[in-house]
């Protein structure tokens, strides 16, 4: 045949293509390393008791001073810290912090690792404060943190500070900005494995005013939550029901407008005054919102046109004592674990249409799973004989945050994990790195 | 005769087999218009029938032995004359039997000395035997290196430029005439030189002794030099093994050490030593071992007998009578004979590249009988040029990559390509280095392509960055001249030859791999056009020169030296020709002569870049890689288009005609579908290999083997076969009704015109800001770059946006150059751990290890998570140093360094160390770490003893100390060195074989000798 040749050719040809193409060695994609970091608990200050709450006894801790790579099991479910940050290997398990003055304020958060950013939006640098500002750096080199304080005066001037490894230290809320009412702190860790923690407490003279923990948010954002803001009502025998003030703070370089939307059990509305208000860039504004509502929770939902980080001090009363409790936004709800034993949370989630399915484990063992449905705002009481909660599913754009009340005070936990997968590449050595 | 003649004048005739010459030479001497008072002959033993000849011619003869010199049969018949009578002017005329005088020889010979009493030797012009007008001397001398100096060019036209009475150092002894009583006084020829030379030894001997020579060009003498140009057996005693060139170069030296003054005579050995090895040397190149054989051992005949010398020096400074620099003004000075012999290197190249064709030139006495000159001379319209397809093309070409490389104007970096080190001097280094400090260390062979690189540095002066921009911006207009040179052989439409060409310098291959800086694909697009070129019939390849074999063989050589490939792709088509020529039933010999030639192709190239292609054979993956970074190359589907993907390619929907071309070529009857067949197989090995992946040059993840160097060869099949097509096709087209060609005719212009069009577009547009640029930045900042040679673990992340990877390498004390990814090591696994733990925040120990292998720092080059670096503050044993906008730097704890001595109590302290080796002192028995991977030939010498070497924990290499003292550590470069010789020696052989061959003087013929 003329064309045989040329026949067997491109037959060749193809079997090569289908060859090449079966046999084709898919380059590998990048390989990568799965853990859970190690979470810090914020160290127990003079004068407070302090108790982490975890899900399981065999969950592994070390002192932050501890220098070397040993744990131990914490052998309980609820460990009293005496003095110094934990570290917890979580393993995805977020392990919750109540502390608390006896017979005068008590606020809780959550144990987390190290993050790049954190915004604390409360505090004050008054004659009133005794606030605390506490750095940890859990890490085997020494840290430098940046200190970017903002108030009713402005952007102050940015402070550096130097940490050693596994070590901590705390900084008077006033120094920061001596003599300011309102302030919001930024920490960048420009190196090493930082977090940071505040507590918000006041007195005037002897006298008590409460105190609360600042739970950070990372970013300022353009549209922030705040789930869970206590909301007492005045009833027989109390002075008078719970005052809100929403401190605002939009730290980039535009000054902006913020419309604020209550998320209410008895529906959603703008209050008055709160439409397209106006803040100043880089000033801390504060604003006293005092909506005339039937339950003991409500939410916030803020809309600006540049980031902003924002928070809700409420006053509270405990036994006869004046407490206050900052609520501050969190981030949109995922799958998580919360670990609250000893605690019996009021959790109030926010959004539109809310879905979320909770599991609860007890204290026994045993678990049983819940359904949260609703809109604007729902609330569900964690059992008091809980270990944990898990949230296995939630809707789109759902937040939460936790209210928990004790004898010496009244606190917010956000509900978002403190212990996070994080997903490594394993990096491969390439000579490529190397040029230009 | 003007005046009166009072002279007596003998000829004396030697001969030696002469028959050849001797009657022209009788006839000669019976014809001068000067009667000759009496001839006398002299024959050394003559075989054939010299003897009978000049008996009868009545010549009166003595006989002498074979191996009598021309001297001593010189001197034999003046012994035998008469007395001479004492005042009377008796000369003897000196007649070789293969110079014949013309008739006015004699006349005018002695005309010359008629008013010159004090010239005791004349000599005539000296003419060629068979071309009368080939000027061969007016006068001899002697040059420094015993050349033997006419101060003629080769081949000299007599036109009487030199014509006139000359002083000269001395004249050839043919047709001399010399005063008899002068002759007798300084001792006639010397007896050691029997043959040549003796003639300037004379002159020079008379010229010391106060007596003239002069060169009289009236007087011609017609000489065939036969013994000099092999004409006949050189006999004479003395002659060992009968050469006649030996004889001649030793009695050149002879004469230069035996006349020269004493002070002179070391700087006359030098140039003769340097002159005889570099004329070995040429010789050798022309392949023509006997005659260097010749010049080594004219010079050690001599040097074992100095006794020789010293009794010539002696008996002339007893008849010296003038200082011995009066010869020093007919010496030729340096710069003539340089002069000289450039001219006639230039005028041989000339002849070789430019041949000066019969009909170029014309004789004024042609016939101008056909020119009309009422008809206006034409002028040169300078718009023609413009109509000169080749000219537009090239000028296109040029502009669209000038417009397409306008980021590439400067030293180029990106993609596979590496920033050019400043000089040819690092790629020297590169190259001839036992030891890379590159990672981790390693004594990879150096792939020859760097030194090819280095050579070819030397014509921009050692700048090899302008070297490599110069190649890539120079590379489209190489390709479509390399191409159109193969593709003219298919037509002579030169628009269909242009366009292909062009097409070829646009086609995917030839943009994916300027834009990604794939050095090798390059020069094979280059190059690979060439191949066809010089070997026209592999089919038949007994029918193709050694000669052509040998030099194919170098052209191979260099593209191996680029890329291995090379190598299988000949191995796979030599064993495809010998399977055909198996089962054509060929006879024995001719199928063993194909073998040999076919096979010499593979193994000749594939010796010439060892070691680096024997390391290959342990390193398969290497078969496939190319110089530079290894990038991927793209998928299998694209590479089937003639695509090879990857980096700065062409975007898959720009199809090249390739495929369809190729296609369409195998069903066709003409010669397309031959060169179609080469271009389909190619074309299937491409696909197939793109299939596979590698892991090579440092890169520890496996990339997709990069088939551009393949896709060469499928472009330029395609081309070739759209040439032969569409050559045929037009007049086909035109001559016959609309059917399936036309269509399909149609269909191939209007894909390739689209390709073409949509290809410059992309080629000028996206194109232009591919990856290979001309770039400053660095990675490695400043000051980590201050300390020479410090390991430093570089973290990057690598890829586009959304699919990059987290990549790693060990620095030393800088960014890579050209040459150093081509010989990095893979990555120790320990370390390769370590880099893991360290960033997935594990590594409680990753400082250790990186302390243990000696490197120093770590840095995260910007931008890279903010959590990975927390991750690594984090981890104990690095403390920050830095964080700038250039990234984050940690120093590892611990003490480390490239040299740690580890005492007996454990501690640890570091020692000097220089780039490889090193020299310092050890402060007492211990161990010492080197902190480089472990080769055998690592050597540490303490008091000339080798100290003991054995591998650590971490694969480094350690060596025990016994005392302090001082300690030279030492990487055996000899294994290299070896290397490197016999790969000079192949190139030396190769080259050689493959240069035209000189010819010994008795196979020049007589014409060309004149």
């Amino acid at each position: 045949m003329k064309f045989k040749s040329s026949l067997i050719l491109l037959l060749v040809l193809v079997l090569s293509f289908s060859t090449a193409s079966v046999l084709h060695v898919a380059v590998k994609g990048s390989d990568y390393s799965q853990s859970y970091s190690a979470v810090v608990c914020p160290p127990t200050l003079n004068g407070l008791n302090s108790q982490i709450s975890i899900s399981s006894r065999k969950t592994q801790y070390q002192r932050l001073d501890n220098r070397s790579s040993k744990t131990i099991p914490f052998n309980s479910l609820r460990y009293s810290v005496v003095k110094d940050s934990l570290v917890i290997s979580a393993q995805g398990v977020t392990p919750v912090v109540w502390q608390s003055r006896s017979g005068s304020w008590a606020g809780g958060t959550i144990c987390s690792g190290p993050e790049a950013s954190q915004w604390f939006s409360g505090g004050t640098a008054n004659v009133t404060t005794k606030g605390r500002l506490m750095l940890a750096n859990s890490g085997l080199s020494d840290a430098i943190v940046d200190i970017q304080t903002f108030s009713e005066n402005g952007k102050q001037p940015l402070k550096s500070i130097n940490l050693k490894s596994k070590s901590y230290m705390q900084l008077s809320l006033d120094s920061l900005a001596p003599g300011d009412k309102s302030l919001a702190v930024q920490i960048v860790p420009r190196s090493g494995r930082v977090n940071a923690f505040m507590i918000d407490e006041q007195g005037s003279g002897l006298k008590a005013l409460g105190g609360d923990f600042v739970n950070p948010v990372a970013s300022a954002a353009k549209k922030i939550v705040i789930p869970a803001i206590p909301n007492q009502i005045s009833k027989t025998g109390q002075k008078a029901s719970s005052v809100h003030t929403l401190r605002i703070v939009a730290p980039g370089d535009v000054d902006t407008s913020f419309t604020l939307e209550l998320l209410t059990a008895d529906g959603r509305f703008v209050p008055v005054g709160f439409n397209s208000r106006a803040i100043v860039a880089g000033v801390v504004t504060e604003f006293a919102l005092t909506p005339k509502l039937s339950a003991s929770s409500f939410a916030v939902r803020i809309t600006s046109q540049e980031p902003i980080v924002a928070s809700i001090s409420s006053t509270v009363q405990i036994k006869g004592h004046k407490d206050f409790v900052w609520s501050t936004a969190t981030a949109p709800l995922t799958p998580l674990t919360l670990a609250v034993t000893g605690l019996s949370p009021l959790i109030a989630f926010a959004g539109d249409s809310i879905s979320v399915k909770v599991e609860t484990k007890l204290v026994n063992g045993k678990t049983f799973a819940s359904v949260i449905k609703g809109s604007d705002i729902a609330t569900w009481r964690v059992p008091a004989n809980s270990r944990s909660i898990t949230i296995v599913a939630t809707s789109k754009d759902t937040y939460a945050g936790a209210l928990v009340s004790s004898d010496n005070g009244y606190g917010f936990i956000p509900v978002q994990a403190g212990s996070v997968l994080s997903k490594v590449e394993i990096p491969s050595s390439n000579i490529r790195v190397l040029n230009p | 005769m003007a005046l009166a003649d009072k002279h007596l004048v003998t000829a004396i005739v030697v001969t030696h087999d002469g028959e050849t010459w001797l009657p022209a030479v009788v006839a000669a001497l019976a014809s001068q218009t000067r009667s000759i008072n009496q001839i006398v002959a002299v024959d050394t033993d003559s075989h054939d029938a010299s003897t009978k000849l000049i008996s009868s011619a009545r010549i009166p003869f003595i006989s002498a032995p074979r191996d009598c010199g021309f001297g001593d049969a010189v001197a034999l018949a003046v012994a035998n004359l008469p007395a001479q009578i004492e005042g009377s002017s008796e000369w003897i005329w000196l007649i070789h039997d293969d110079c014949a005088p013309a008739p006015l020889a004699l006349e005018k010979l002695l005309e010359a000395i008629q008013d010159r009493p004090q010239v005791a030797m004349v000599g005539p012009k000296l003419l060629g035997w068979h071309d009368r007008t080939h000027l061969l001397e007016a006068g001899i001398s002697i040059a420094g290196n015993g050349a033997r100096w006419t101060g003629l060019e080769i081949l000299e036209y007599d036109q009487g430029q030199h014509d006139g009475i000359h002083d000269v150092l001395s004249v050839s002894t043919a047709g001399a005439l010399i005063r008899r009583d002068i002759f007798e006084e300084i001792g006639g020829f010397d007896s050691n030189l029997s043959l040549f030379r003796d003639d300037i030894d004379f002159g020079w001997r008379a010229r010391v002794a106060g007596h003239s020579v002069i060169a009289t060009t009236e007087a011609v003498v017609y000489h065939a030099q036969a013994s000099a140009t092999e004409r006949r057996q050189v006999d004479v005693a003395g002659a060992f093994l009968h050469r006649p060139l030996l004889l001649d170069r030793r009695n050149a030296a002879y004469v230069l050490l035996a006349n020269s003054s004493w002070w002179i005579l070391p700087w006359l050995a030098i140039q003769l030593l340097g002159s005889t090895m570099a004329r070995s040397a040429g010789y050798l190149l022309a392949k023509l071992p006997g005659y260097a054989a010749d010049e080594l051992l004219a010079v050690a005949t001599l040097i074992i007998r100095p006794a020789t010398i010293v009794r010539a020096r002696r008996d002339r400074k007893a008849k010296r009578l003038v200082s011995a620099r009066v010869i020093s003004a007919y010496i030729p000075p340096r710069w003539s004979q340089i002069r000289l012999s450039t001219g006639r290197i230039a005028e041989a190249i000339r002849a070789k590249v430019l041949p000066v064709s019969e009909s170029a030139t014309s004789s004024v006495l042609d016939s101008l009988d056909d020119e009309d000159l009422l008809v206006p001379t034409r002028k040169y319209q300078w718009r023609n040029l413009l109509r000169n397809p080749e000219v537009i093309g090239y000028l296109s070409l040029a502009l669209i990559t000038l417009v397409a490389s306008r980021n590439r104007i400067g030293a180029l970096i990106g993609a596979a390509l590496p920033p050019s080190p400043s000089g040819a001097r690092d790629l020297w280094k590169n190259y001839f280095e036992s030891w890379h400090q590159v990672g981790m260390g390693s004594s990879h062979a150096s792939p020859p392509w760097i030194a090819l690189l280095a050579i070819a540095s030397i014509f921009v002066l050692g700048k090899v960055p302008f070297l490599i921009t110069f190649l890539f911006l120079s590379a489209p207009l190489l390709m479509m001249w390399s191409a159109q040179s193969y593709l003219r052989s298919f037509s002579k439409n030169t628009y269909i030859t242009v366009t292909a060409s062009a097409l070829y310098a646009l086609s995917p291959v030839s943009m994916a791999s300027i834009n990604s800086g794939r050095l090798a694909t390059v020069v094979v697009l280059i190059l690979a056009p060439q191949v066809p070129k010089i070997l026209k019939s592999w089919a038949n390849i007994e029918n193709e020169s050694w000669r052509r074999i040998y030099g194919l063989s170098i052209l191979l050589a260099v593209l191996n030296s680029f890329t291995l490939l090379t190598v299988l792709a000949t191995l796979v088509i030599i064993v495809i020709a010998l399977i055909r020529d198996y089962r054509l039933k060929l006879t024995k010999s001719l199928f063993l002569t194909r073998i040999y030639k076919r096979m010499t192709l593979v193994i000749a190239p594939f010796v010439m870049v060892a070691p680096y292609s024997f390391e290959a054979l342990a390193r398969p993956a290497r078969f496939f890689a190319e110089p530079g970074l290894s990038i991927p190359g793209g998928k299998t589907n694209l590479v089937l288009l003639g695509n090879p993907g990857g980096v700065g390619s062409l975007p898959w929907w720009i199809l090249s005609p390739i495929l369809l071309i190729l296609v369409v070529a195998l069903f066709t009857s003409s010669s397309a579908r031959q060169v179609s067949q080469y271009g389909v197989g190619f074309l299937s090995a491409s696909v197939l290999i793109s299939g596979f992946s590698i892991t090579v040059h440092g890169n520890g993840s496996q990339s997709v083997v990069w088939t551009g160097s393949l896709l060469v060869v499928v472009t330029l099949s395609a081309a070739a076969a759209g040439v032969i097509i569409l050559d045929r096709l037009r007049s086909i087209l035109i001559a016959s009704n609309i059917h399936y060609r036309h269509i399909l005719a149609a269909l191939l212009l209007l894909v390739t015109g689209v390709y073409l069009v949509m290809g410059i577009g992309w080629s000028i547009g996206s194109g232009a800001n591919s990856p290979m640029q001309s770039n400053l930045k660095t990675v490695m900042p400043a000051f980590l770059t201050a300390e020479a040679d410090t390991k430093t673990l570089v973290l990057r992340e690598i890829g586009a946006t959304g699919s990059k990877t987290i990549q790693y390498y060990i620095a030393r004390g800088g960014d890579i150059t050209l040459g150093e990814p081509d010989v990095a090591p893979g990555q120790v696994r320990e370390i390769e751990i370590a880099a893991q733990e360290l960033i997935d925040g594990s590594g409680i120990s990753s400082s250790q290890i990186f302390a243990a292998h000696g490197i120093k720092y770590v840095f995260v080059k910007n931008p890279f998570s903010r959590t990975v670096i927390r991750t690594i503050d984090g981890l104990g044993g690095f403390a920050r140093t830095s964080a700038t906008s250039a990234g984050v730097v940690w120093r590892v704890s611990g003490v480390t360094g490239r040299l740690i001595f580890t005492a007996k109590n454990g501690t640890r302290s570091i020692l000097e160390a220089g780039e490889i080796g090193a020299r310092t002192t050890v402060p007492g028995p211990g161990s010492i770490t080197l902190t480089e991977t472990y080769d055998r030939s690592w050597q540490i010498l303490e008091n000339g003893y080798r100290l003991d070497r054995v591998i650590n924990e971490h694969g480094l290499p350690q060596f025990a100390v016994t005392e302090s003292g001082e300690i030279s550590l030492i990487h055996d470069g000899t294994t290299r060195r070896a290397w490197l010789s016999l790969q000079l020696i192949s190139w030396a052989l190769i080259v050689i074989l493959a240069l035209p061959a000189g010819r010994r003087k008795r196979e020049i013929s007589e014409k060309e000798l004149a």
